[in-house]
């Protein structure tokens, strides 16, 4: 073959076998479609909401009853730590992980995590609108204790103040984006962190992954608004 | 005793030499665009993760040719009276261990990959704004990889061979070779389309061989010419027949009895020792600058060649029979 031969070779094999790619090793897509989706859950307001073994509502769960009902699929819900969903998963004994996870979660060689399907923030919430921008120096902010945002605020130059329920707290306070309008704060552009939220699946599921990402990625104003539903106080 | 000259090349070969410069900065252009595109598409795909790695060491050839052309010509001095001819040998030497080791570090996480089962996942990116799967994107990435590589490599083998230029040899095969490496990650990703999550790991396992091969190749190529091996052709394929050459011109010369050369490559161009016997010592120092000249009209490539007359060859054949002996007592005790 000469080299002309081989580099058409190259293209026109892709073209041949072009048709249902991605598929699945482990047939994940086959199976749930019109057959039963295992799902762990792990609770996560607003993101996932338990009442005892079950799901109740929240973003995600709402979320993967409504893919599970576009593949007619049965959803078999499996609660758990996040832990043991994940060593679940990556023996195969679970087909889908949900429960707030976010892109820089350390499971990621031993899962696959999807396309991020949101993008939240945490900042430091301001009473005035006019404040917006203003520097926060000096400035006291309210912050939940025992959480990762009471750290994050620390490393600013604003004056903490731990409280136990961000919802009895007066003027600024640290918070997630989708709390600033129930609480009546506006943004002051303080940027505390940013989480790119996915769900995990079994490792090289590539068929069952891009049919999930891409359902998710059509809903986009969907998911803001299951947001702010799930998310208010 | 003379410094030897700075410049090697004859006015044409320079010619070539400064084409071939231009055509190194193409080809250090190309392999950045090449290694943007992949890593733009690299995904959990070990393979491209893999040919990445490859074009990545590629780079390292066309440098070092680049480095080297700084330094070859400048002028030889007390401290370095051979000149820097060989600065690019050792260039050379340290790309040679990057790739050995680079290929070694890839087979055992290409083959980790493998016997762990692990399952490569690729999904969905949105580029133009539709989700589309990663793998079609991964395609055309490997392609661009392959085809101008193959199409420089195939312009520059023919150049290396007339400037004696091995790293521009090993550049060219390795441009070359490129399109296997990306043949063999375009298999990979596509094995990973139609669920053969196997597929991914062994087309990587392929490239690390591929890898630790030239590393090895190179390696072994770049020691050689260090160890002042006799000169070979380009590809070290053949044994330059120039020092035989050397032997017949000498001989020829009515005033010599008999001759012997040694020579060795310093860069593209030879240096070396003629002992000639001459069998008459009339004339003996006009004889000597003629037939150095003469030698050095030969080839472009005999650089500097140093005439010693002496009284026989014979002495030179006792020492090699006492070590020879030294050895066998050696061998004995």
């Amino acid at each position: 073959m000469g080299p002309v031969a081989r580099i058409l070779a190259l293209l026109v094999l892709p073209a041949l076998v072009a048709c249902g790619i991605p598929r699945d090793p482990e047939v994940t897509l086959e199976r749930v479609t019109g057959g039963t989706m295992r799902v762990g859950v792990t609770e996560a307001d607003p993101f996932t909401i338990l009442e005892g073994d079950e799901p109740t509502g929240g973003v995600e769960v709402l979320l993967v009853e409504e893919f599970a009902d576009s593949i007619d699929s049965e959803i078999e819900w499996i609660t758990g730590s996040e832990e043991e969903l994940f060593a679940a998963l990556e023996v195969r004994e679970l087909d889908l992980v949900i429960g707030g996870l976010t892109s820089t979660n350390p499971w990621s060689a031993k899962v696959t995590f999807t396309h991020p399907y949101l993008t939240t923030f945490a900042t430091v919430g301001v009473p005035e609108q006019e404040q917006q921008g203003e520097d926060i120096a000096g400035m006291e902010v309210a912050v939940e204790k025992g959480t990762d945002l009471a750290g994050l605020l620390g490393e600013t130059d604003a004056e903490v103040a731990l409280v136990d329920d961000i919802a009895l707290a007066d003027g600024a306070a640290a918070v997630e984006n989708w709390l600033l309008d129930d609480l009546g704060l506006y943004d002051s552009d303080v940027r505390l962190k940013e989480s790119d939220h996915v769900m995990a699946i079994q490792l090289g599921e590539n068929d069952f992954l891009t049919t999930l990402e891409r359902f998710l990625l059509h809903r986009e104003d969907h998911i803001e608004s299951l947001l702010d539903r799930e998310g208010a106080l | 005793m003379t410094i030897t000259s700075r410049f090697e090349l004859p006015p044409d070969k320079q010619r070539i030499y400064d084409k071939v410069v231009k055509l190194e900065w193409l080809t250090i252009a190309y392999l950045v665009s090449a290694i943007f595109f992949i890593y733009l598409t690299l995904g959990s795909s070990q393979a491209m993760k893999a040919a990445w790695l490859e074009d990545l060491l590629s780079l390292t050839p066309p440098i070092a040719f680049l480095v080297a052309s700084r330094f070859r010509d400048k002028q030889p001095n007390d401290e370095y009276p051979y000149g820097y001819h060989r600065s690019i040998a050792i260039a050379f030497l340290c790309a040679s261990i990057a790739l050995t080791l680079m290929g070694i570090f890839l087979m055992f996480d290409s083959a980790l990959k493998l016997i762990s089962f692990e399952h490569p996942s690729i999904g969905t990116v949105q580029p133009f704004g539709e989700p589309m799967w990663l793998g079609w994107l991964m395609i055309p990435a490997l392609l661009w990889s392959a085809i101008p590589a193959l199409i420089l490599g195939r312009i520059k083998l023919p150049l290396a061979a007339e400037l004696h230029d091995k790293v521009l040899h090993a550049d060219a095969e390795m441009n070359k070779a490129d399109w296997m490496t990306a043949g063999a990650a375009l298999v990979g990703v596509i094995g990973i389309g139609i669920g053969w999550w196997w597929a991914d790991a062994v087309a990587a396992l392929i490239i690390a061989v591929d890898v630790l091969f030239d590393g090895v190749k190179n390696l072994r190529a770049v020691v050689a010419d260090l160890m002042d091996q006799r000169p070979t052709a380009v590809d070290h394929s053949s044994i330059d027949p120039l020092r035989a050459r050397v032997e017949n011109e000498m001989k020829a010369m009515g005033w010599v009895a008999d001759a012997r050369a040694r020579l060795r490559e310093e860069g593209h161009v030879y240096f070396g020792e003629v002992l000639v016997v001459p069998s008459t010592q009339r004339d003996l120092l006009d004889n000597i600058e003629t037939a150095q000249d003469h030698l050095h009209a030969l080839d472009w490539k005999l650089h500097e060649l140093v005439i010693m007359p002496v009284r026989d060859l014979e002495d030179d054949q006792l020492e090699r029979a006492a070590h020879a002996d030294l050895e066998e007592e050696g061998e004995a005790t």
